[in-house]
């Protein structure tokens, strides 16, 4: 309990505020804070696979891209582009707020929620579990997501190749 | 421990994500916004997949699916950003309106 908590405070007190830097390095480091504390999330779902994949992929591979984005592009403070008007920011604030109480309230309110999550089963993450599942039963959408990645690196080489 | 709090905690942070693609104009940080939001379904996904035990698997490997279409996207869209940078010298979206009807 203890855990989850803090977990879940410092992701969203992460998440607050890389969407609030002014500076995208900032943004990407307290970025990197967010993820570590979702994998102590994940851990306390009983999904330690997950949990060493999202430190792998999120970390690791788009965390990096990011941060090698930016250092290639060395904005200057003024090219951070204009912030909205402060109202604009507050009323979109307000708006985000609306969406949290939208989803969360009926959330709180359901009594069928109240029941301790029943123990983690016996091979729910285990990376055996995972892999079997993986490899037999979903090995189409595995096949898919690496053709997708495929593409997605062949577009992304096309995109940022400069025009000769 | 109930379902309740991961999906509390899913809903902040598709919250906060919503509030970065809304609230901001740096395409960089609008890129890590939806990261964000990203990052909430899944916890959320894994939350009821914990609830319906028989279904971890299916869960475990459509949240790995979305860990592969989120790190294809993000290749994606920071190469059009670096596109968008070289052509237009800027990352803000307010300033690139070429496409306004």
């Amino acid at each position: 309990m203890i855990v989850f908590g803090a977990a879940a405070a410092a992701s969203v007190i992460a998440g607050v505020l890389v969407v609030t830097r002014r500076n995208p390095v900032y943004s990407a480091i307290w970025m990197l804070v967010c993820f570590l504390a979702f994998a102590v999330v994940y851990l306390k779902l009983g999904a330690p696979f997950l949990a060493a994949m999202h430190v792998l992929v999120y970390t690791g591979a788009i965390l990096v891209l990011f941060l090698f984005v930016i250092m290639l592009l060395n904005l200057q403070p003024e090219e951070y582009g204009r912030e909205l008007p402060l109202s604009t920011r507050v009323f979109t604030a307000l708006l985000c707020l609306g969406l949290f109480a939208f989803i969360a309230v009926p959330l709180v309110r359901d009594e069928a929620l109240d029941r301790p999550l029943p123990p983690v089963p016996a091979d729910f993450g285990s990376v055996r579990h995972v892999g079997e599942a993986l490899f037999t039963k979903h090995a189409l959408p595995f096949e898919l997501v690496s053709v997708l990645i495929l593409v997605a690196i062949f577009g992304g080489v096309l995109l940022a190749k400069r025009k000769a | 421990m109930t379902v309740r709090d991961y999906l509390v905690l899913s809903a902040a942070m598709f919250a906060i994500g919503a509030y970065g693609v809304l609230g901001r104009r740096n395409l960089l940080i609008l890129l890590m916004s939806v990261e964000l939001m990203l990052n909430g379904v899944n916890i959320a996904l894994l939350a009821f997949a914990r609830v319906h035990a028989a279904t971890g698997e299916h869960a475990h490997v459509l949240v790995l699916v979305a860990m592969g279409v989120a790190a294809a996207e993000v290749a994606v869209g920071l190469a059009i950003v670096i596109a968008v940078f070289r052509n237009r010298k800027t990352v803000d979206t307010g300033r690139l309106g070429s496409l306004r009807g």
